[in-house]
């Protein structure tokens, strides 16, 4: 076939060399020509059609990182000259994840399969290695735990490792899940228990990835598990331990809001559902076994050993999922929101841990009261139970989000979550006036624009227009806002102000990409292999990624990459042909390859 | 009245300066922070949206700009960094030149080579002008009184000539803009009586730029430092042109000093020194928002201006320690600045003197007319069939 090859780059990509990559496709067979357009001029009509009847060109190949912004002008081209539209190929350079060290050789593959007429992932198989059956999910959170059952229900052995005490992750913590105002944990806990009585599951909880070694299908991992000081096996979780605990410290589960002592249990569903020791505040620890150690005294099990070691577990898996979730930017550092000057400015979390009726106040969403502390005469913001319902409440959205001082990314769920806490605090407090300020409003999942029409309907004043500053004016909080659409300034007296924050990768992520070898982006997330066609993939052969260290998602999307995940697996488990890395599969395997393919 | 999109309108404000404004997405945090945004006039982020849109008949008719003294708070928000305060100060830029019907101004804010060109154009032909009236008449080693080589009869009126000039355009400018402000972009009906009764916003804004400084509480500045120095700039000018303008003869007769004349040209000249200093520091430094991106003309106004001031001393000094030659050739100097300047005033940056005490003016009596509008759609009730 007569081929002729067009170079589309819309800007410079500083990775490639055009110039040497058109020099090695103009060598490929029945090549006739080889041009570099740019975007200004775009390639007139006229000039397609010329080289495409000049040359006689049966196929047409446009190359480039985003060559699918020019195939309708050489569609045109071709309808008009006669030749056949179907054979226009493009060869995206993005799109198949040419970047890194062999990018060059990446982009010579992607064109040398076009101009054969071959798709590149058919010809890019990597492969080879003898597949371990373990798999190791690196993060116990929704996607985590979504992952194991899927893999270990279909029987293949899991290792689930999780750096806190308990698996559940952040979708624990919440109150309700968005559009349909489920509980969150009537849909997590089931599946928590079922992980954790699981036979083909082994739960490492308080555990942290060391060191890998290995080649895809076979990875020698090495494990540090913390102590928990308490035995998961005989602990009975009587809570007798922790009423003698004499250290307070903020509890994490409970986002800062209350306090728990130094051995505890995150929350009463935790899997393990056992107590575990704060090896940082207890101190019996801290002083080397010098002094306190109640617990151990008093336990009626005797499971509480404070003098335990930490534990080096190595394990050999074929396959590794990242599920290691995201974090909420330090809104400290946004200022005019007045985050930790304010005490009833909240972030997101602070108030999904306010409303959940297992959180500190029981679900009654209350304003925080001022306390003395009776032995240091400090005084102290806290929430109890018997605190006054706020009167007006200011949700603004977008706080570090699409800011380029913070994240420059959306973080995708925070519209969705502020619009819930509209609906609850309409629901359980009376009266209570919410104002929303947002940007652009972001629903766009299945039910959710139904879900903003509604919350509108509910009495909710949805502001279009960010709030840049919350301020005290005698006393009384004042959010000040814009409101576009009804072109005025607005300045609201507000008793409580919830910081929809932005989302940022996990503390452990960049720890996780250095050992593992996996690209992240420029924000910080994991880079999958390729975004639309295979997103769970990463360039390291049986290395996946599921959740939201891949981008933010919401709990449907991260439950159904966790889920494309186990089926990737899966794949590599059972179709016998092993795996290898794509980024060390060579130009002249994918070419030889590709041709092998032609011939068929 | 319909309105016409002009498409190109924000590349075209590009050469005035503002290069972002297609960043912005319309959050209103600029708007939320400006201290001076009111309900009446919501700015920056309208301005922002109206540039988007081409909406340039709107704008020539928004006072808005005016409003604004770039205290940065803006900018420094901006979660897109679309540079809201910077806009601010193009959109000036180009009222100014939309002001100006001779078309100068625009050729001046679009083209520095142009504008460097005239000022050098204009003061060669000064200088020629004065050596030739100098040398013809005069002589070069006598300063003052009879067969001076520049006497201040002379001067005088010279003096007074392009004052003249200077007025006519000023004016002209000043009809046109409250033209385009108060007849094409009012759409109720204004009183004249409101006209008379605001007449007290225009020495009132002129004399304190109460604006200015209340723009500066939230700022990191030390206290009101470029609301003092901008003040003392300001005095300092007035006086100085006053002085010029009207006490030539009693300032040039010498050598002794006379204090009662002198001690308004002495303060004056602490005022422009001060703030002209401090202004060129600032743009070098580049240490607050506001001072980040200097526009050519910026350059222009502040170098020509410690130029004049430079010279200005210089020439006092030779003429009171009795160097009438050097007091004489550095009166010629002193003249090529001050000519040109004197001219581009109506055409550059200069010309906020009278457009912001104007444009404070206006808009209180557009507030006091839009709340007597909205009282009588208020208390007249409308009958629907």
């Amino acid at each position: 076939m007569r081929t002729g090859i067009f170079f589309c780059q819309v800007q410079d990509n500083m990775n490639l060399n055009i110039d040497a990559i058109a020099k090695y496709s103009a060598n490929l067979p029945d090549v006739e020509t080889v041009q570099i357009l740019r975007l200004k001029p775009l390639p007139t009509i006229d000039f397609i059609c010329g080289q495409i009847r000049s040359n006689r060109l049966e196929r047409i190949v446009l190359a480039g990182d985003m060559p699918g912004y020019f195939k309708p002008v050489f569609t045109k081209a071709a309808a008009l000259t006669g030749a056949n539209t179907d054979e226009i190929r493009l060869a995206s350079f993005q799109e198949h994840g040419t970047k890194g060290e062999n990018a060059m050789d990446r982009a010579k593959a992607i064109v040398a399969c076009a101009v054969l007429g071959i798709p590149f992932p058919l010809a890019a198989v990597p492969g080879g290695n003898p597949v371990n059956h373990a798999t190791l999910i690196i993060g116990g959170g929704i996607a985590g735990i979504q992952s194991a059952l899927e893999i270990a229900n279909a029987g293949k052995q899991v290792y689930l490792i999780e750096q806190t005490g308990t698996i559940g992750g952040h979708m624990a913590m919440f109150d309700k899940t968005f559009p349909t105002l489920d509980c969150a944990a009537c849909i997590l806990t089931p599946k928590m228990v079922s992980v954790g009585q699981h036979e083909m599951i082994r739960l490492l909880t308080r555990s942290n990835v060391v060191a890998v070694s290995g080649k895809p299908g076979a990875y020698r991992v090495k494990i540090r598990q913390k102590a928990r000081f308490v035995d998961v096996k005989s602990c009975v979780a009587c809570n007798i331990c922790a009423e003698v605990c004499p250290v307070k410290v903020k509890s994490e589960f409970d986002a800062g809001i209350s306090l728990r002592k130094a051995i505890y249990i995150p929350f009463p569903q935790a899997v393990p559902n056992a107590y575990l020791v704060d090896e940082t505040s207890c101190t019996y620890i801290l002083s080397e076994g010098q002094k306190c150690g109640a617990c151990m005294k008093k336990c009626p099990k005797e499971c509480i050993n404070l003098n335990e070691k930490d534990k080096i577990i190595d394990i050999e898996v074929g396959n590794i999922i990242l599920a290691t979730g995201y974090e909420f930017l330090d809104v400290g550092k946004i200022e005019q929101y007045g985050y930790g000057v304010y005490p009833n400015v909240l972030t997101s979390i602070e108030f999904e841990r306010l409303t959940n009726a297992s959180g500190t106040t029981g679900g009654r969403i209350v304003t925080k009261t001022k306390v003395t502390d009776k032995k240091t005469g400090k005084e102290q913001w806290i929430f109890s139970p018997e605190g006054m319902p706020p009167k007006s409440v200011a949700l603004i959205h977008c706080v570090g989000s699409r800011n380029k001082k913070y994240n420059p990314y959306c973080s995708r769920v925070c519209c969705m979550y502020s619009l819930k806490f509209a609906h609850l605090l309409k629901e359980k407090v009376p009266n209570v006036n919410v104002y929303e300020f947002y940007i652009d409003m972001r629903a766009f999942g299945k039910g959710y624009e139904e879900f903003a029409e509604r919350i509108k309907q509910e009495g909710t004043f949805v502001v279009r227009g960010h709030s840049a500053s919350v301020a005290m004016k005698n006393g009384q909080m004042v959010v000040r806002g814009e409101d576009i659409f009804n072109d005025r300034l607005v300045e609201f007296d507000v008793d409580m102000v919830v910081l929809a924050v932005g989302l940022i990768p996990s503390q452990g992520t960049e720890e996780i990409s250095r050992l593992l070898g996996v690209q992240r982006d420029s924000d910080g997330w994991f880079s999958e292999l390729d975004y639309n066609g295979s997103p769970t993939d990463t360039d390291k052969g049986g290395i996946y990624v599921a959740g939201m260290c891949q981008a933010p998602k919401d709990i449907p999307d991260t439950v159904a990459q966790a889920s494309a995940v186990a089926a990737g697996v899966l794949r590599s488990l059972t179709s016998g042909k092993g795996i290898g890395h794509m980024s060390s599969l060579s130009l002249s395997e994918i070419e030889s390859r590709a041709k092998k393919i032609h011939t068929i | 009245m319909a309105i016409r999109v002009n498409p190109t309108f924000i590349d075209d404000l590009n050469r005035y300066g503002a290069e972002d404004v297609q960043l912005c997405y319309q959050c209103g945090d600029c708007s939320t922070v400006c201290p001076h945004a009111d309900d009446m006039y919501i700015f920056p982020r309208k301005s922002m949206r109206f540039l988007q849109m081409g909406l340039e008949q709107k704008i020539e008719t928004t006072l808005e700009p005016w409003l604004c003294y770039y205290c940065g708070q803006c900018s420094i928000q901006c979660p897109r960094e679309a540079d809201p305060g910077e806009t601010m100060m193009s959109l000036r830029r180009w009222l100014i030149s939309k002001y100006d019907f001779t078309g100068i101004a625009r050729k001046f804010f679009k083209s520095r080579l142009t504008e460097v060109l005239t000022i050098i154009t204009v003061a060669v032909i000064t200088a020629v002008f004065l050596l030739f009236y100098g040398f013809s008449g005069g002589n070069l080693t006598i300063y003052d009184g009879k067969g001076a080589f520049l006497p201040s009869t002379f001067i005088h009126r010279f003096d007074l000539t392009i004052g003249g000039v200077l007025l006519i355009f000023l004016l002209t400018n000043a009809i046109h803009m409250w033209y385009l402000v108060m007849i094409k972009g009012t759409d109720f009906p204004v009183p004249w009586w409101i006209y008379i009764k605001q007449l007290y916003q225009l020495p009132w804004h002129f004399f304190t730029q109460k604006r200015y400084s209340e723009c500066e509480k939230k700022q990191e500045h030390p206290v009101f430092m470029p609301w003092l120095i901008h003040l003392g700039l300001m005095f300092g000018y007035v006086t100085m042109l006053v002085l010029v303008m009207v006490f030539i003869e009693q300032l040039q007769a010498g050598p002794e000093i006379r204090w009662q004349v002198h001690i308004f040209g002495y303060l004056a000249t602490i005022g422009l020194l001060t703030g002209t200093f401090y202004f060129i520091r600032n743009r070098i430094r580049k240490n607050y928002v506001q001072y980040k991106k200097s526009h050519g003309t910026d350059w222009v106004f502040v170098i020509l201006l410690f130029y004049i001031v430079l010279t200005g001393i210089l020439q006092h000094v030779f003429h009171r320690t009795g160097l009438n030659v050097a007091a004489n050739i550095t009166y010629v100097i002193h003249l090529m600045g001050v000519v040109p300047w004197l001219l581009r005033m109506p055409f550059s940056k200069w010309s906020h003197l009278i457009y912001r005490p104007l444009a404070m003016y206006f808009a209180e009596i557009r507030r006091e007319a839009a709340a007597r509008q909205a009282s009588i759609i208020q208390t007249v009730p409308v009958l629907i069939k």
